[in-house]
């Protein structure tokens, strides 16, 4: 009570804006700014703005380019990355940037073992300060992906002046990027301004301002009645196709890093036949989810790496309901006695379009005359506990990547610990030294032919299979400038603009 | 039993009421699928991972010693915090409280307005225009999803008239400095008019939806209850006597119809202060309505006690001040 009054009485004073600010809608939420702890898309897309880490993506592409780290030694055959750091980057209190900061940042991380900081304790041994500006860090095994690991919000530096040592800080961050955050109203509103003591390039427009929507059909019309210049995550698919008519809206479509596939519980009969998974394989109807269900707003996948990262190989066949019916017949199955599968979805976790696709999924399937699929679905919680205990056979998930790397698209499903995390059981001690020796060159060239075989090995043991991959969107006033969406997914609105 | 006895006793079967609801919800939510450390890690982490973050959490302990525990913490005041934000529940709570009751005191002023008025008059002239109009307004509202009323009242005044925004509290263009959270409270203090008004601006559209939907249920009520109060003894010998007859039908016939009405508007209030689900969901309004969706979609077992707790409080709170008021209104109630 007593803090309400003081409260109270401490009216403050109206803030003044600057003229030239951008409002952003989103349905997204932030959970949590702070990097030990985020681990969700849109709190990394603001710390991604308002923060900085060893390195950075080179703008609209997935290469990655030095950012507070200068340049890096790879030492001990992959296992020891020395960094020498710039001297010039502070926090927005004026904080510099130093080795000191970083180890206090990765220690805390591992220490305080928030929902991201596996990606770091799994592969880190030990930190080490060598000088003011020169951080070493040492793995447990050699990771070559490690540098992209450095790209996520997790490895970047946190003030040791406002972050904590012995737990989560959930105020506003102490900024080192292109933006500050003026005031934050969860679940309401986040105001970034530009920050005037970060050592890049200064943001285009001074201000910005990100609304929070509880609804697709809400953002949609506050884009429409002109509340907000641009709307994005998550524009229903039709929404997107009507925006598209507008002349005064501009739709934007972009890579996307986020894969979709079936998953395969190979211990489960009746999958735990080889030539049943295949047979799905071959019987599963891509292009008409593509297009019934997303109106052509994705691209179907013949592989767990998706098109357009390095190491992708089309493994997957082409829709052939004759080579499907054919496997079948061999496994023993026919007309007389089909084979009788569940199929599992979750009805709002990958959005309201999941019903239709499980839909399309069970007519595809059942073309082929032999296959009988009953749909089934539970809500995102009991799904997962449901995969974990392997009660699921066949069932519907979706994969954002943690790092840029093919490693993130193929260790986590088919190691024997990430495919038990998955719900498909899979185990191949073959695949898995594949991917073992791959992290341990540093080389892209030298890493491909080990990618190439293990999605040849998935392209025949099927204990996944990959549908499509997703195409980002955003919708914007045609006034405002300068949208880029990245293959990486950071939402960069340093860049924005208005004319 | 004099009031006062009546009212602590009440205060005292609180106790135990809040504590079954809470053991209830407390025992329901561990023994369904799903809990919070896989509803965010799960598809995602390495199993070694999540059980490490279970264990962390306690939730891997037998379940009648996470009960008391946490009921440790409560009697302390500690509701725990929240393991999808991993800020204190209580914190949470009351940042999302005075954005539902603003919008609850607004609707509900706009139900009782429709509700009273029309209600009265519509006794007053039994089977004429102005009581099948009332009739069918309150059978439609009743029958529409408020959702729908929502979606439509967007459309209509935000997309085509654009007389108003279609969702959020406030502009993003308007600055305001939150104090209690209750934005027209908090722009009358800081005399920031831009903001009173922009607030005002916001809050015509969902507290319309919700205030026109629930009106219906006070508009039948009153309805009933006064023609039948019209019919006594009583409001005939006022007639006779020559006392007008607004009179009459407000300080009478309506005053005596009141009883259940007080009653039954005060469950609805309590009710809405609980979160209108569907209102805040439609209207992007950040309540504890949409702020229970979201935590029990994540199993967020800390909050999801947290809110139940509240809300089982509010319920408690405005039915004892139910019983006073009624009291007050009517001094044959005795307890």
């Amino acid at each position: 009570m007593r803090k309400f009054l003081v409260l109270l009485i401490v009216a403050l004073a109206l803030m003044v804006f600057a003229k030239d600010f951008i409002v952003v809608g989103t349905t997204d939420k932030i959970r949590s700014l702070d990097p030990a702890r985020c681990y969700d898309y849109f709190s990394s897309n603001i710390l991604q703005n308002v923060m900085v880490g060893l390195v950075d993506y080179k703008l609209g592409t997935s290469i990655l380019k030095p950012m507070l780290a200068e340049s890096w030694d790879v030492l001990d055959g992959g296992k020891t990355y020395v960094f020498h750091l710039r001297k010039d980057a502070v926090f927005e209190d004026g904080t510099p940037i130093d080795a000191h900061v970083f180890k206090y940042s990765f220690d805390r991380v591992i220490k305080l073992n928030g929902d991201p900081a596996f990606l770091l304790s799994d592969v880190v041994e030990k930190t080490e300060v060598v000088d003011d500006y020169t951080f070493k860090v040492t793995l447990k095994y050699p990771f070559s992906a490690f540098v992209s690991v450095l790209g996520y919000t997790v490895a970047y530096p946190v003030n040791p002046k406002i972050y904590p040592e012995n737990e989560f800080y959930e105020g506003i961050p102490s900024a080192s990027g292109p933006y500050r955050v003026k005031e934050w109203i969860r679940d309401v509103r986040i105001v970034l301004e530009e920050n005037p003591k970060f050592f890049g390039e200064k943001p285009k427009t001074k201000v910005i301002i990100i609304n929070f929507y509880e609804s697709a059909a809400t953002l949609r019309l506050a884009l429409e009645t002109g509340e907000i210049d641009v709307a994005y995550r998550h524009l229903d698919p039709r929404d997107i196709i009507d925006l598209k008519g507008r002349e005064d809206i501009v739709v934007y479509e972009g890579a996307s890093p986020q894969i979709r596939y079936l998953v395969i519980n190979v211990t489960q009969k009746p999958f735990d036949d080889k030539r049943v998974r295949k047979a799905i394989a071959y019987a599963v109807d891509r292009k008409r989810i593509i297009e019934d269900v997303f109106v052509g707003l994705a691209k179907p996948l013949y592989s767990l790496i998706p098109e357009g990262m390095w190491g992708h190989k089309n493994v997957f066949p082409e829709r052939d309901l004759e080579k499907a019916r054919e496997l079948l017949k061999e496994a023993g199955y026919d007309e007389n006695h089909p084979l009788t599968i569940d199929l599992w979805y979750t009805p709002t976790h990958y959005g309201t379009t999941e019903a239709d696709v499980a839909q399309i999924l069970k007519e595809s399937l059942e073309e082929t005359g032999v296959i009988k699929v009953t749909i089934k679905y539970a809500e995102w919680s009991t799904y997962i506990d449901y995969f974990l205990e392997g009660a699921m056979g066949l069932f519907l998930l979706g994969w954002y990547p943690d790092y840029l790397d093919p490693d993130d698209y193929v260790w986590p499903f088919l190691s024997e610990s990430g495919a038990k995390s998955l719900g498909s059981f899979y185990s191949n001690k073959f695949v898995e030294e594949l991917m073992i020796k791959a992290r341990g060159f540093t080389g892209q060239s030298a890493r491909i032919p080990f990618y190439e075989k293990v999605q040849e090995i998935l392209a025949e043991d099927v204990p996944y299979i990959p549908l499509w991959q997703g195409v980002a969107t955003c919708a914007a006033k045609k006034s405002v400038k300068g949208i880029l969406l990245e293959p990486t997914q950071i939402f960069r609105y340093y860049i924005l603009y208005k004319e | 039993m004099s009031l006062k006895a009546y009212i602590i006793t009440r205060v005292i079967l609180a106790i135990p009421m809040m504590l079954i609801l809470l053991s209830l919800i407390f025992f329901i939510l561990r023994i369904i699928p799903g809990d919070p450390v896989k509803a965010i890690l799960g598809g995602k982490a390495p199993i070694e991972v999540i059980e490490r973050k279970r264990h962390e959490l306690g939730l891997d302990k037998p379940i009648p010693i996470q009960f008391v525990e946490y009921l440790g913490k409560l009697i302390k005041g500690d509701m725990g915090k929240s393991t999808l934000t991993g800020r204190p529940v209580w914190d949470e709570l009351m940042e999302r409280f005075p954005a539902t009751v603003e919008l609850t005191l607004f609707g509900f002023t706009i139900a009782v307005l429709i509700g009273v008025f029309w209600g009265a008059e519509a006794a007053r002239k039994k089977d004429k225009t102005m009581d099948v109009s009332a009739r069918v307004f309150a059978m439609l509202m009743y029958a529409i999803p408020i959702f729908w009323l929502g979606l439509m009242f967007q459309f209509l005044f935000g997309m085509v008239l654009r007389w108003f925004p279609v969702g959020g509290r406030i502009s993003a263009a308007v600055s305001l400095k939150p104090i209690t959270g209750l934005y027209i409270l908090d722009s009358l203090i800081q005399g920031n008019w831009t903001a009173l008004k922009d607030v005002l601006w916001h809050l015509v559209l969902p507290g319309t939806t919700l205030g026109l939907v629930i009106s219906s249920i006070f508009l039948r009520m009153v309805r009933n209850n006064t023609v039948l109060m019209l019919s006594q003894d009583f409001v005939r010998a006022a007639k006779a006597r020559g006392i007008k007859e607004k009179v009459v039908l407000y300080r009478h016939a309506l005053k005596n119809a009141f009883v259940p009405i007080l009653t039954m508007m005060g469950l609805q209030l309590a009710l809405l202060l609980a979160g209108a689900v569907l209102t805040e969901t439609t209207f992007s309004w950040p309540g504890l309505g949409s702020y229970l969706i979201m935590k029990i979609r994540y199993r967020d077992f800390p909050a999801i006690q947290g809110t139940v707790v509240f809300f089982a409080f509010i319920v408690v709170v405005i039915s004892i001040l139910v019983d006073i008021i009624n009291a007050l209104v009517d001094p044959r109630v005795r307890y």
